[in-house]
């Protein structure tokens, strides 16, 4: 098996790994330690892969890692600063929004690329843009009211 | 999955990618987007041929068409000002019912054509836009229109070439069109049941100048219903003449029943769809029957 080197960052860090001409994303990152990208369907229809590639979402499960090659990366690892949480993980914690966890990490990731291109989404927008996120063990209300919590605590803040 | 893949190539040329293309035979394969290619997991692939660094991501206006390059994704399509703007903004929308979000910042327009499925969304509008595909070989390119690139289900007419580009005649001036996308999933971003289109152009009597409809999901490739199309076509629309067309929209589809829906539905929902269609298009274009 020829091997091939890939160049990218992630969670603002330069990496450099060797990797199999057919290995996709999801394996690569999970291998290199971020187990915050969760294996679902394996098919790109939960979301739990999901994770930032250049500020966009995608299904790191549906990726070749060579195509991540130059490019920057952002998993659920990379969302907090230091000791302090993202907003949106604040509101996902305050409005009970988390239950196994499992699609947690790629709701936060997916959250956050709709609020970096749209601010201030109404709640038909969010269901809209999360509608690629499922989650297994309650249902959407408490992600939306999160989502919408963390737009409405960004407007407070000057 | 891909434990067999012994390459990953992402040539800098047009000239390049078809010669990987044709050096690998049927082991290589095309990876644009690549949601496709994951998903189907052929195991007899060898060869990945990404073409993502072929500069063929860009939607621009040349001439009297507008030119899509084959590598743009659906994302950026569906969020392309200019394509929202042409023939009723229906490519836009269909984009935007393709998959999650996630699925639709990766895969590309191209890849959902030379993908061959008989529900691609985007297929359906392309095809009441009239629009033609180029298609880049070794040594020349030729220009297909898109009724001519589906061969059966997952087979296209493309021979060692590269899609490169889809483009879209600017709908003539005169009269008043109407243009109209309508699927049926089990869910707006599901894989469609049966979607239609369509486009009319009308003239101040009320008379067809232009009929287009198009159907996905109920033949072994998308298709032009061009049986409906020539009852109407010259015909001052009436709600008779429009019902005609649409049963016979539904007589000449030909769908197939697998896990999404029985074929006797698909035939009964083509009737319906062509119909919902049509009646957004008279609207638009300020006809009353």
């Amino acid at each position: 098996m020829k091997r091939m080197t890939i160049r990218l960052t992630v969670n603002a860090e330069a990496r450099e790994w060797s990797i199999a001409p057919g290995d996709l994303l999801l394996d690569v990152l999970r291998r290199e330690g971020y187990f915050g990208v969760k294996r679902g369907c394996e098919k790109g229809e939960c979301g739990a892969c999901t994770v930032l590639v250049d500020g966009k979402p995608i299904n790191s499960c549906l990726m070749f890692a060579a195509q991540a090659d130059g490019r920057d990366v952002l998993t659920i690892e990379g969302v907090a600063q230091g000791d302090h949480l993202d907003p949106l993980q604040e509101a996902f914690l305050d409005h009970g929004a988390v239950q196994c966890g499992y699609c947690t990490p790629g709701m936060i990731l997916n959250a956050k690329a709709l609020l970096a291109r749209n601010p201030n989404p109404t709640e038909d927008e969010v269901r809209d843009a999360m509608s690629g996120n499922y989650c297994r063990c309650t249902g959407y209300v408490k992600p939306v009211e999160a989502v919408l919590a963390a737009v409405k605590a960004a407007r407070r803040r000057p | 999955m891909f434990d067999h893949v012994d390459s990953y190539h992402r040539p800098r040329s047009i000239r390049e990618a078809v010669r990987l293309l044709h050096t690998g035979g049927r082991r290589a394969r095309v990876v644009a987007g690549g949601t496709d290619v994951i998903v189907q997991a052929d195991p007899t692939i060898r060869s990945l041929v990404d073409i993502t660094q072929l500069g063929l991501s860009y939607i621009r206006k040349i001439g009297t068409s507008w030119t899509i390059g084959s590598t743009t994704t659906l994302a950026g399509v569906e969020e392309s000002a200019a394509i929202r703007g042409l023939a009723g903004g229906i490519l836009a929308t269909a984009a935007a019912g393709c998959g999650s979000v996630q699925v639709r910042n990766m895969a590309t327009l191209g890849g959902n054509l030379v993908n061959a499925s008989p529900a691609a969304d985007t297929a359906v509008p392309l095809l009441v836009m009239d629009a033609s595909v180029v298609l880049a070989g070794a040594t020349r390119r030729r220009t297909l229109p898109l009724d001519r690139f589906f061969a059966a289900p997952g087979r296209t007419t493309l021979r060692e070439e590269l899609l490169v580009e889809i483009l879209l005649p600017i709908p003539a001036r005169g009269g008043h069109w109407g243009w109209s996308f309508r699927k049926l999933g089990r869910t707006e971003s599901d894989l469609s049941l049966v979607s239609a289109a369509a486009g009319l152009q009308v003239d101040a009597r009320g008379v067809c100048k232009t009929v287009r409809i198009a159907l996905g999901a109920v033949a072994p490739t998308p298709v032009r219903a061009g049986g409906a199309e020539a009852l109407l076509l010259g015909q001052k629309l009436t709600v008779e003449r429009m019902a005609q067309a649409c049963e016979q929209a539904a007589r000449d589809v030909t769908p197939i029943s697998d896990l999404r829906a029985p074929a006797d539905y698909r035939r009964e929902m083509a009737r319906l769809l062509v119909e919902r269609a049509l009646r957004d298009c008279v609207q638009q274009a300020g006809v009353t029957l």
